[in-house]
């Protein structure tokens, strides 16, 4: 079975080498009079591969969970996997992807002018609606980027659950961002550095290709360090998966035989605890209490944090950045003229109109930073109390938030393999 | 023995994977700044040859530098491209050789890195999370300060001192101005360079303009500060000792010399014609002149000024693409480098008893004009290239012959006006009002100045005064000596001060308070300039003075040249240009 996935795995990627990268770069211009000819491009049937793309989501999905939740078995999710490397990966190019949607759906909901495709919607609120109905199937192997992972992946060296809870709070730094940037209409940051597309098209940013390379090879010795530490979609998804109508469980034949809980790649099983620090109920009750009254103290300071960073944050909108171009070139006109400015003032573009929209962009900037530093505090706090909460457990526990559904734990449970056989 | 190879296999993968990608992040790094397509050399090569647009070897060596440029960076990219397809495929030997290597393990239980008992975990987050975000605020804190206003207003202030430092003004300067040579593939970067070297002799040939321009009426942004060096302090028109040249100028004007690359720009004008004339910085040869004539609405009749403001009073300005020049009749003229007339237009004869005399203005591509005047006193921005107009606002104000200056306040242009009776700041982009301090009265001549995040404005018949320039408060009035014609300079630390009665002052510029006070028995029309830490300035009679730029105002020097001078200088790398009464003239030290 190993030798099996190894092969697969090294046809997957090899397969993906010879792909060229684009480079994309504006023609010279020549005084010869020669004219470039005029391409033809044919038009991909678009419709027809989202709906593929669509069925494909959904289908595999219900796979997942078929396979972790009726049938306890892990080689269907394997086998997602590779299909969904391959064809959401490698063959759609890594878009569009669930994990992105989530800004379009913010600009659609902060401007009017754009539409948000259907299929981008339904990439957004599928793995969200399985999620709420069986876990986060979603994660387990039909995103891509948790499937190359999933792919690579072959020992589980376990972080310190102490560092892995402070790492978890960057998924949900990363979303406010992602947010902001979408909410005022300056980047796509999430697309911008998705840390894996470029190895699906085997081209673009050699930085975020690099860095994605580092990621597959952490992903070699410790489970899904993406997903766990900076996936934004991920953080959302967890939170439907809390509270999911139906998700993974421990049998009830468990022995406590703690194999399921070393197998686990993302640290979402949760052996039995019992309370053996003897802290004073009234000190655990005050340190609580304590928390709860600083989370609005928290939410306020991180409001008040991002937005007095909100100038330099505008930096990254285009509107802002040509304006600080323009006045450059405005002061010290004897230096080269960047092509932007020379574009902008070429089409008719004026100083006055530039300054009203950077400082619209401003007002924006100001308003949406305040609500992702204060939802940056909110989450921080909540961690804080989420740890500082105690409660005794007399069996395995599934972690609902954390648990992706990847069903590696099923091939280690003495228990599961007796009742898969019989 | 399978499972030996493939541990060594992995191992050595992993060694070169860690190593392969630090090589690749740090190119990447390198090549991520470089754009083939605004490489220094091609743009200066293009500048050239749009001021020479008939040279079709240097057409040909642009096409084929450009040509390199591209090639050299897609070489570039495809190396790295390469590399990243190398360090993907060693992943995958990776991979392949841990699996084979770990097939018969399993994920067994191994030693418990975390504490068996929940809550001391938990304790340890709690403390990690209150480390991370203590971090993150101090971190936030840290950037919040390094980009405070404050501090951003400390270091424009330094930048001012050295502002007028703009790099390649002249498009013949640096051919050494090639893409950095650790950009390119080495056989491109040496081609490239060769390329370079065999620019045609006649482009190559000019002489190598200054860095430091003086692109307005007490130079760049008229702030009345230069960061020209190696000026001499001791001339001699007679003996022609550190006198570079002496040239005529044809007709008469006040205007002060301005200068960009190799060109001195200043104006002349009698009843006869408006001429802007230009001259070569090296040689004083007039390269080029141009008149101000056959403008629609320019009157026939020259209207009445006195003998000592005249016709051509204004001082012109340069953006180092054009250069643009005004005349007491309302005439408007501007031009490219070498003389081509652009546009012009007549802004209606000005009804000045004395006659026009505010200088013009560049903000990049803006020209700025003050035209306050009895009729319509107004405030005009025009494209420099075009004429075209950006925005207008009117005035309020009365008549005044004082000049614009653009002060930089936390990094942020600001357009200083004087007016009667308004010190007022304006944003030049849209010429939207940011303040305004009534504090003047009677004639206007004086202009203001800028140091420290203040703004300075005096004139005889009021006061001096400092402006926080980002509230429009007053900080501080002084009263002592003032000026009439001649314009305060400004450091940091001080305010000088000329007035028409032979006084040079200095006064705290934080306080007020006056700190020195020379008598020099003389008048002073042309304005202090500040120059590698000393104050220049020239007497109507001709008397040069130079002093430290100190509270003090500690004499240097001080000596008669023998031309009455009413101009203020131009300074430029080595050379300070001078308008006299009659000549134009270039000092500069003699070669030992």
């Amino acid at each position: 079975m190993r030798r099996e996935k190894t092969t697969v795995m090294s046809a997957l990627i090899a397969a993906a080498l010879p792909v060229s990268a684009q480079n994309r770069f504006p023609k010279p211009d020549f005084e010869s009079g020669y004219r470039y000819p005029d391409l033809h491009y044919e038009v991909p049937n678009e419709a027809l591969w989202s709906a593929v793309d669509i069925i494909l989501l959904a289908g595999m999905m219900l796979v997942v969970a078929w396979a972790t939740l009726k049938r306890r078995r892990r080689a269907p999710v394997l086998i997602v996997s590779v299909v969904s490397a391959l064809y959401f990966g490698f063959f759609r190019s890594g878009c569009v992807c669930s994990i992105g949607s989530v800004q379009n759906l913010v600009l659609a909901m902060v401007d009017s002018s754009y539409v948000m495709p259907l299929a981008v919607f339904l990439f957004f609120i599928l793995p969200i609606v399985f999620t709420f109905l069986f876990g986060r199937v979603f994660c387990s192997g039909v995103c891509p980027l948790g499937a190359l992972q999933e792919i690579v992946n072959i020992r589980n060296y376990r972080l310190s659950k102490a560092v892995s809870a402070v790492l978890g709070i960057i998924p949900w730094v990363y979303l406010a961002f992602a947010l902001l940037y979408a909410a005022t209409r300056s980047s796509f940051i999430i697309c911008r550095f998705d840390p894996f597309i470029g190895i699906f098209r085997m081209g673009g940013d050699v930085g975020m290709i690099v860095f994605g390379g580092l990621l597959l090879l952490a992903a070699v010795f410790t489970g899904r360090p993406f997903c766990r530490f900076l996936c934004p979609y991920g953080a959302l998804l967890s939170l439907f998966s809390r509270v999911s109508l139906r998700n993974m469980s421990i049998t009830k034949e468990c022995i406590n035989c703690d194999l399921c809980l070393n197998a686990c790649p993302v640290d979402a099983i949760r052996p039995p605890f019992e309370n053996r620090v003897k802290e004073s109920r009234m000190d655990g009750v005050r340190r609580l209490l304590a928390y709860f009254v600083m989370l609005p103290v928290a939410v306020a300071a991180g409001a008040f944090g991002m937005k007095a960073l909100s100038p330099s944050l505008a930096g990254a909108n285009k509107d802002v950045r040509l304006y600080e171009q323009v006045m450059r070139n405005e002061a010290h006109p004897q230096n080269i003229q960047p092509v932007d400015v020379e574009v902008f003032f070429a089409q008719g573009g004026t100083i006055e109109e530039l300054s009203e929209r950077r400082a619209e962009v401003g007002r924006q900037f100001d308003a949406y930073s305040a609500i992702a530093g204060g939802a940056i505090g909110l989450v921080v706090g909540l961690t804080l109390i989420g740890l500082s909460v105690k409660r005794t457990r007399k069996t395995y526990e599934i972690d609902g938030a954390a648990c992706i559904n990847c069903g590696r734990c099923f091939a280690y449970c003495p228990q599961n393999k007796l009742n898969t056989t019989t | 023995m399978n499972r030996k190879i493939a541990r060594n296999v992995a191992i050595v993968s992993a060694v070169f994977i860690v190593t392969f990608a630090a090589m690749l992040i740090t190119n990447y790094f390198q090549v991520r700044g470089f754009n083939p397509l605004q490489t220094e050399v091609i743009e200066t090569l293009k500048q050239i040859n749009d001021a020479n647009a008939d040279n079709a070897e240097l057409q040909e060596q642009i096409r084929r530098l450009d040509l390199l440029a591209r090639r050299a960076y897609f070489v570039r990219v495809d190396h790295l491209m390469a590399g990243v397809e190398i360090l993907i495929g060693m992943l995958v030997v990776f991979v392949v050789a841990s699996r084979i290597y770990f097939a018969k393990e399993k994920n067994l239980p191994g030693k418990e890195i975390d504490p068996v008992d929940d809550w001391i975990y938990k304790t340890r987050a709690r403390k990690y999370v209150h480390w991370a975000a203590g971090f993150v605020a101090v971190a936030a804190l840290v950037f919040a300060f390094l980009s405070s206003p404050y501090l951003s207003a400390e270091k424009g202030s330094g930048k001012e001192a050295t502002e007028a430092a703009p790099q390649s003004e002249s498009p013949a300067e640096d051919y050494a101005g090639m893409p950095p040579a650790a950009d390119l593939p080495a056989d491109s970067a040496a081609q490239l360079a060769a390329e370079a070297e065999a620019i045609p002799d006649s482009v190559a040939a000019q002489p190598e303009a200054p860095k430091v321009t003086h692109n307005s009426f007490r130079g760049n942004n008229a702030a009345a500060v230069s960061s020209a060096g190696n000026i001499p302090t001791q001339w001699n028109l007679s003996t022609g000792e550190n006198i570079a040249w002496k040239s005529d100028i044809p007709r008469h004007g006040y205007n002060s010399p301005v200068v960009n690359g190799n060109n001195i720009f200043i104006t002349g004008a009698d009843e006869q014609a408006r001429e802007l004339y230009c001259y070569d910085l090296h040689s004083g040869q007039m390269r080029w002149k141009l008149a101000a004539d056959n403008i629609p609405g320019s009157p026939s009749a020259m209207p009445e000024t006195t003998h000592d403001t005249g016709l051509a009073a204004s001082t012109v300005t340069t953006n180092g693409k054009q250069v643009a020049a005004i005349f007491a009749t309302g005439d408007l003229i501007c031009a490219d480098m070498n003389g081509q007339r652009l546009w012009a237009k007549n802004l209606g004869v000005p009804t000045n008893h004395y006659g026009y005399a505010s200088s013009l203005i560049s903000f990049g591509n803006t020209l700025i004009v003050q035209y306050d005047n009895s009729n319509s006193p107004r405030l005009l921005a025009l494209d420099m290239a075009t004429g075209a107009e950006r925005w207008s606002k009117s005035r309020t104000d009365k008549i005044t012959w004082s000049s614009p200056i653009i002060a930089y306040i936390d990094r942020k242009p600001q357009l200083i006006l004087m007016g009667n009776p308004n010190l007022t700041s304006y944003d030049p982009g849209s010429g939207a009002q940011n303040w305004a301090v009534p504090f003047l009265s009677g004639e206007v001549a004086s202009s203001p100045c800028s140091a420290g995040g203040l703004v300075f404005g005096a004139s005889e018949y009021a006061s001096l005064i400092a402006v926080d320039a980002l509230t429009g408060e007053k900080r501080w009035e002084a009263n002592d000596y003032l000026p009439e014609v001649s314009s305060p300079a400004a450091t940091a630390d001080n305010v000088f001060v000329a007035t028409s009665y032979g006084v040079l002052a200095s006064y705290d510029a934080k306080s007020g308070e006056l700190k020195t006070a020379h008598e020099t028995n003389t008048e002073f029309y042309s304005s202090p300039m500040i120059v590698e830490g000393k104050l220049y300035i020239f007497s109507n009679s001709g008397k040069a003075f130079i002093y430290a730029a100190n509270a003090e105002l500690s004499p240097l020097n001080s000596f008669e040249t023998g031309q009455r001078t009413f101009a203020t200088p131009a300074f430029t790398d080595g050379r300070m240009i001078v308008r006299s009464d009659s000549q134009l003239y270039c000092v500069q030290k003699a070669e030992s």
